[in-house]
C-alpha cells in the first residue's frame, strides 16, 4: 500500500474527530437524533482511518521502505520480521500512533456495544474518546509525522535496525500490554465524565465500567510484571523493579486504578465514595497520559525511555486540561455526588476498603514526588539531584506491608459493623497462625522486615483460605453438594468476589517474591577455561570460551558448568557477549550486549552474565548472583492474571 | 489500465464507502432522542443489578459477614426497590 494512503488516513481521522465532536455536542443542543447517529459514525470512521494509517505503517516497515524516515530509523533488512512488526511501537512517531490504535479499537468497542444502550451518556461518552484520539491525531498529524520522508539525498541502502535491547520477545509483547493498561483507561474516564455531565451519578454508570476497567487494570498489571520480566531477562542487574521513572509512571496509575477497583464496590454495594470515586478514576487516566508524557517526554533518562522528544509541553498541556475541565466539571456538580450515606463504624468492610484507599493513594503521592523531584530541583535551583531506590524502599517497604495486611483485614470485615464476637472468630485463625509464623522466623533470626512480610503473607493466606471455606461450607451445607463442587460453585456463582480473593492470593505470592530480595548474593569475577569460582554454596567452572558469527550480531559465548556444594551437578550456564551491528565499518555504530542466561528454580535464581573478554581472549569477565524466591513474583503474577480472567468472565443473567 | 482502476477501486472502497456511511443519517426522516426505549433498558439493567445484589447479600449474610438486623433491613429495602422497577416496567 503507498505511503501516501497511510497519511491521508491521519488526516482524515483528525477531520472525523473535529465533525464527531461538533456533531454530538450539536445532537445535545438539537436533540435531533441524525446528528447523534452521524456524530457515532464519525467515530467509528475515526477508528476506520486510524486502523488503515497503522496497517500501512506496518506494511512499511514490513517491506523495509527506507524512503520512510521511521522504517529507516528503526529497521533494517536483517531485522527479524517479530521486531519489524515491534518496531511500531518502537519510536516516538510509531508509538503515538499505536496508542491512537488501540484507543481506536476500544473506541469501537464501546460504540458497538453500546448501540442500543445509555444513549444519555453515549453522546459524551464518544465526545470525550474523540477528544483523546484528536489529541494524539494532532501529535501524530502536524507534530511527529510517522509517515514523514527520510532527509538524505543519496539512496540509503541500508536502515539503523532495531535496539537490541528490543530484540527481546518480552519486548514485543510488553509495551502493547502496557499500552492497553493505560488506553483501556479512557472508556471508564469517558463514563465518569459522561456521568458528570448528565448528573447521572448513581450505580449505573460504575456497572457499565466495571468490566472495562478490570479489562484495563489486567493489562496495566500484566504490562508491568512483563516490563519487570524483561528488565531482569535483559538489562543485566539482577532485579526486575528500580523505581526507575517510567517504571513508576505506569505503577502510579495501577496504585490508584486498584483503588478503584476497590471503592466501586462500596459504591455498588452501599451507595458510598461517590466522590472519591470520581476522583479515583480522573487520576488514573490523568496519570496514564502523564505516564506517556514520562516515557516520551525525555525530562527524565530511564533505562526502559527510548527516544527523547519535545513533546513535554504537549503532554503536560493535555494533562492539565483534563484535571481542569473534569475536576471543574465536578466541583460543579459536587450537590449530586454527595452519598447520603455515612461509614458507621472503624471495624466496618466500607472503612476497611477506605484506609487500603488511602494507602494506595499515600503510595502513589509518594512515587509521584520522589519520581519529580530531582525534575522540580532543577528546575528550581538547577542542581541535579537523583532520587534512587533506597527512597522509594524506605517509604514504600512499610506502605506496602501496611497494604498487605488490609488485603487480609478487610474481607474478615462485614459491612456496616463487625460486633466483638465476630471479630474474635473471624481473626483468630489467621492471627494465630501469623504470630506463630513470626516466632518461627524470628527463631531462624532474619531481618524485621522479613519476619513481617512472611508473617504476614501468611496471615493473608490463612484470612483468604478461612473465606473459602466459610463459603464453600455454606454451599455444602444449604445445597447437599460435594466439599469440591461446593468451592466451584461458589467461584462460578460469584465470580468478581472469589476471583479477587485469587488476585489477592496472586499478590502474596508475588510479596514473597519480593522478600526473597533480602537473601540476594552476588559476586564479579574474571575466570579462565577450567578455573572453578564459588558462589552462595555453589562452584561455577568455565568449561569453554568461543566466539560465532550470525545474522544480525557476533557473539562470544561462555560455557559454565555449575555443581552444588556436594559436587553434584546442577546446570550448564552460557552466557553470551555480543555486538551488534558488528559489519558496520563506524566502530562507534557497532552496538555491545550482555545476554544473560538464568538457572530458575522455584526458590532460586542462578543469573549469570557475561560482562567482557580480556584482550587476549582467555579470559571472560562474569558476574554470577543467586537469587532467592524471584519465581514466585512471575507465579504471583500469573495467578494474579488467572484471578483477573475470573472476576471477568460473564456470567449469566 | 488495469492498476488504475484497482487502485480507484481501493480508493473507492477505503475513503469514499466511509464518508457515504457517515452522511447517511441526513437522508433519513429527524426524530428525537429514543427516550422510551432508553429507559426501558435502563429500568431492565437496574432490575438486573438489585436482583444480584439481594443474592449477593445472601451470600454475605449466609457466610456471617452481615448481622441478621442489617441483612433484613437492607434486604427489605432492595426488594422495594425491585417492586418499584418492576410496576414501571409493567406499566410501559
Amino acid at each position: 500500500m503507498n505511503p501516501l494512503a497511510g497519511a491521508v488516513a491521519l488526516n482524515l481521522a483528525f477531520g472525523c474527530s473535529i465533525l464527531s465532536i461538533i456533531a454530538l455536542i450539536a445532537y445535545n443542543r438539537t436533540s435531533d437524533f441524525r446528528l447523534f447517529l452521524v456524530g457515532q459514525r464519525l467515530g467509528l470512521a475515526i477508528s476506520f482511518f486510524v486502523f488503515i494509517s497503522t496497517f500501512v505503517l506496518g506494511h512499511q516497515l514490513m517491506i523495509s521502505n527506507f524512503d520512510i524516515d521511521y522504517v529507516a530509523r528503526y529497521t533494517s533488512f536483517e531485522t527479524p520480521t517479530v521486531y519489524k512488526i515491534s518496531a511500531l511501537w518502537a519510536g516516538q512517531s510509531g508509538s503515538l500512533l499505536f496508542w491512537l490504535f488501540i484507543l481506536s479499537i476500544f473506541n469501537t468497542i464501546t460504540i458497538i456495544q453500546n448501540q442500543s444502550k445509555h444513549h444519555n451518556l453515549m453522546p459524551w461518552v464518544i465526545i470525550t474518546l474523540s477528544t483523546i484520539q484528536l489529541f494524539f491525531l494532532v501529535l501524530t498529524n502536524f507534530i511527529t509525522n510517522p509517515f514523514e520522508p527520510t532527509q538524505a539525498d543519496f539512496e540509503i541502502v541500508n536502515g539503523n535496525g532495531l535496539n537490541p535491547l528490543l530484540q527481546n520477545i518480552t519486548m514485543a509483547i510488553h509495551p502493547p500490554t502496557l499500552y492497553l493498561g493505560y488506553v483501556g483507561f479512557s472508556v471508564p474516564f469517558a463514563f465518569a465524565f459522561a456521568a458528570l455531565v448528565n448528573k447521572d451519578i448513581g450505580a449505573l454508570w460504575i456497572q457499565s465500567i466495571r468490566r472495562w476497567t478490570l479489562v484495563a487494570w489486567l493489562f496495566l498489571s500484566v504490562g508491568i510484571i512483563l516490563g519487570g520480566w524483561w528488565a531482569y531477562q535483559e538489562l543485566g542487574w539482577g532485579g526486575y523493579w528500580a523505581w526507575d521513572p517510567v517504571e513508576n509512571a505506569s505503577f502510579m496509575p495501577w496504585l490508584t486504578a486498584t483503588a478503584f477497583l476497590h471503592s466501586i464496590i462500596v459504591q455498588e454495594k452501599k451507595d458510598m465514595l461517590r466522590v472519591w470515586n470520581m476522583v479515583l478514576i480522573i487520576l488514573t487516566f490523568s496519570l496514564c497520559i502523564f505516564g506517556t508524557f514520562l516515557t516520551r517526554s525525555g525530562v527524565m533518562s530511564s533505562v526502559h525511555s527510548f527516544t527523547e522528544s519535545s513533546l513535554g509541553p504537549v503532554f503536560l498541556s493535555f494533562v492539565f486540561i483534563i484535571l481542569v475541565s473534569s475536576f471543574g466539571l465536578m466541583y460543579s456538580r459536587i450537590g449530586v455526588l454527595r452519598s447520603p450515606r455515612r461509614i458507621e463504624s472503624v471495624s466496618s468492610r466500607e472503612s476497611g476498603f477506605l484506609f487500603n484507599n488511602l494507602i494506595f493513594v499515600v503510595m502513589c503521592f509518594a512515587v509521584f514526588w520522589g519520581t519529580l523531584f530531582p525534575v522540580i530541583t532543577e528546575a528550581v535551583n538547577g542542581n541535579k539531584i537523583s532520587v534512587g531506590p533506597p527512597f522509594f524502599n524506605q517509604i514504600n517497604i512499610p506502605i506496602g506491608l501496611a497494604l498487605l495486611a488490609l488485603t487480609g483485614i478487610g474481607p474478615l470485615l462485614a459491612w456496616r459493623g463487625t460486633s466483638n464476637k465476630r471479630l474474635i472468630q473471624n481473626f483468630a485463625f489467621p492471627t494465630i497462625l501469623g504470630l506463630l509464623s513470626s516466632m518461627f522466623f524470628i527463631f531462624l533470626k532474619m531481618s524485621v522486615y522479613v519476619v513481617i512480610s512472611f508473617s504476614l503473607c501468611i496471615f493473608v493466606v490463612a484470612a483468604i483460605l478461612s473465606e473459602f471455606v466459610k463459603g464453600a461450607k455454606v454451599r455444602k451445607r444449604k445445597f447437599n453438594e460435594s466439599l469440591f463442587k461446593a468451592i466451584y460453585k461458589m467461584i462460578e456463582k460469584n465470580r468478581s468476589r472469589y476471583g479477587g480473593y485469587i488476585v489477592h492470593l496472586g499478590i502474596v505470592l508475588m510479596f514473597v517474591g519480593f522478600t526473597g530480595h533480602a537473601f540476594d548474593k552476588e559476586k564479579e569475577f574474571g575466570i579462565k577455561v577450567g578455573d572453578t569460582k564459588s558462589v552462595a554454596n555453589y562452584d561455577f567452572t568455565l568449561i569453554k570460551m568461543y566466539e560465532e558469527e550470525r545474522p544480525n550480531h557476533y557473539a562470544w559465548i561462555t560455557d559454565i558448568r555449575v555443581t552444588d556444594m556436594f559436587g553434584n551437578f546442577v546446570t550448564q550456564l552460557r552466557p553470551e557477549k555480543r555486538v551488534y551491528f558488528h559489519k558496520n565499518p563506524d566502530i562507534n555504530k557497532r552496538q555491545p550486549h550482555s545476554e544473560l542466561d538464568i538457572y530458575s528454580t522455584l526458590n532460586k535464581d542462578i543469573y549469570s552474565i557475561f560482562s567482557s573478554v580480556s584482550s587476549d581472549n582467555l579470559t571472560a569477565f562474569v558476574k554470577i548472583m543467586v537469587n532467592p524466591l524471584v519465581k514466585w513474583v512471575w507465579i504471583g503474577g500469573y495467578i494474579l492474571a488467572f484471578g483477573t480472567v475470573i472476576a471477568l468472565w460473564p456470567r449469566k443473567e | 489500465m488495469i492498476d488504475f482502476l484497482t487502485n480507484y477501486f481501493f480508493t473507492f472502497i477505503i475513503f469514499v464507502l466511509p464518508i457515504i456511511y457517515v452522511v447517511q443519517p441526513f437522508f433519513m426522516e429527524k426524530f428525537g432522542a429514543i427516550v422510551s426505549f432508553e429507559s426501558t433498558g435502563v429500568l431492565k439493567r437496574k432490575k438486573i443489578i438489585l436482583y444480584r445484589q439481594i443474592k449477593e447479600l445472601e451470600m454475605e449474610y449466609d457466610i456471617g459477614n452481615l448481622e441478621r438486623k442489617d441483612f433484613s433491613n437492607r434486604r427489605a429495602e432492595l426488594k422495594r426497590e425491585v417492586s418499584l422497577i418492576i410496576n414501571k416496567l409493567k406499566k410501559k
